[in-house]
């Protein structure tokens, strides 16, 4: 039985994960959950996920969430999947980890804080809120700042001194691939300080490609659309029907 | 050389480590590093962290920091350690690393939001903050609930229907834990509805005795102090001197 991927492409960690699979040569189905179209909260989702969250994976009868937890079950699971994705040797394995736990209340916080509360909110039903914008790009900055000075120290072109990508790198890379959705402006002031992590985001994408780039085309379509909404000024909040507009042109 | 476990006992994954390191018998030197005291934001500590975290440990060359990520390390790394802690069963480590994920976010974030905001900034120089000490809460009775009725369904009486614990247990029951430095009041109000969870700390206490009270003395005298300093008025965050007593 083929494993199953719950997925919704705007979902930084769903990205990961297909982009590892497709890497990796793993077969697995694809089962878009559309969080604007609030599918992650139907009874038929729950039984995969009562967490409500993507991803998600079905393997046989196995059922995981968190998409960390899923990228280590593939790497070790799957046969083929190359040393350097998630190393066997102990010492280089719970630095990854240890990336990989930072990332939750750091990284991960700050960014997705911040794309919500100052662009995508709208878009899934939700107020905009500056002020939790201001406070999340507060902690972005610092997470940009702590990997472009400590997480990248050393020789290498990936996390952690390495010449090879791991699960970490594509993990954090995707999440600040959702930048892309923000006006140039927010975009340029957050990003253009840190040189390394702009490397490290084109060499990531050079070692997945051309997964990278498929699995990101969505957010380009977004980032035009929001712009759109913005120029007409038909960003309306309190209108159910306006909203299932912007849901179907998502 | 031995394993060095630079911590503070007030930190909950300080004590999760610490625990984990006297329940298996795995040799180590506790060295204490004063949260209350700044001690983390000193310049040898940076070169030990430049995260200026606890715990961090130090093993011969080799430093670690981010409790999660040094109790696996530890617990495949170090001789002696029982499987159940981190099973080598691919299926049953993946669910104890989607706990210890979920954790952060959830659990973590509402337990140490709201004790911190609703009564422990005072003893680190920070104002109290009624309204994140709210959010902290609703996050924190929704993580509770969660683990009442997703983590702890199935016949064991540990995480994920175990009958033994495993590393998830030991850092979400220290996370729990903090709540004894709250009031009566708070910690009953958010924690005796779940009775799951209360069993679930008796279980994890049991597992691991007499270490894990010895490590959680702490926060009992830290409760009475807190208690002392309420009554007698003398809660003010900009006194170095109080601060250090």
């Amino acid at each position: 039985m083929t494993l199953k991927v719950y997925a919704d492409r705007m979902s930084q960690p769903s990205r990961a994960v297909i982009i590892f699979c497709k890497v990796n040569g793993i077969e697995f189905e694809e089962i878009k959950v559309e969080l604007s179209k609030r599918q992650h909260l139907s009874p038929e989702f729950k039984e995969i996920n009562p967490m409500k969250k993507v991803p998600t994976i079905v393997d046989g009868r196995f059922k995981l969430f968190e998409s960390h937890a899923i990228l280590i079950y593939l790497a070790c699971a799957f046969p083929g999947v190359a040393d350097h994705w998630y190393p066997a040797d102990l010492f280089k394995r719970a630095k990854i980890n240890s990336a990989l736990d930072w990332h939750h209340s750091n990284l991960r916080r700050g960014a997705a804080g911040f794309v919500l509360n100052s662009a995508l909110a709208p878009a899934l039903g939700l107020p905009l809120n500056p002020q939790a914008a201001a406070e999340a790009e507060k902690l972005l900055s610092a997470s940009l700042g702590m990997i472009e000075s400590f997480w990248l120290k050393g020789n290498g072109r990936f996390l952690l001194g390495s010449s090879q990508p791991s699960i970490a790198d594509l993990s954090l890379v995707c999440e600040i691939m959702q930048l892309e959705v923000l006006d140039e402006e927010d975009r340029n002031r957050i990003l253009s300080p840190h040189k390394k992590v702009l490397q490290l985001i084109e060499e990531t994408r050079n070692a997945t490609r051309p997964h990278f780039d498929e699995l990101h085309a969505i957010l380009y379509k977004v980032k035009a659309r929001l712009r759109e909404l913005r120029v007409a000024g038909t960003m309306n909040r309190g209108n159910p029907g306006s909203r299932t507009e912007l849901q179907s042109k998502i």
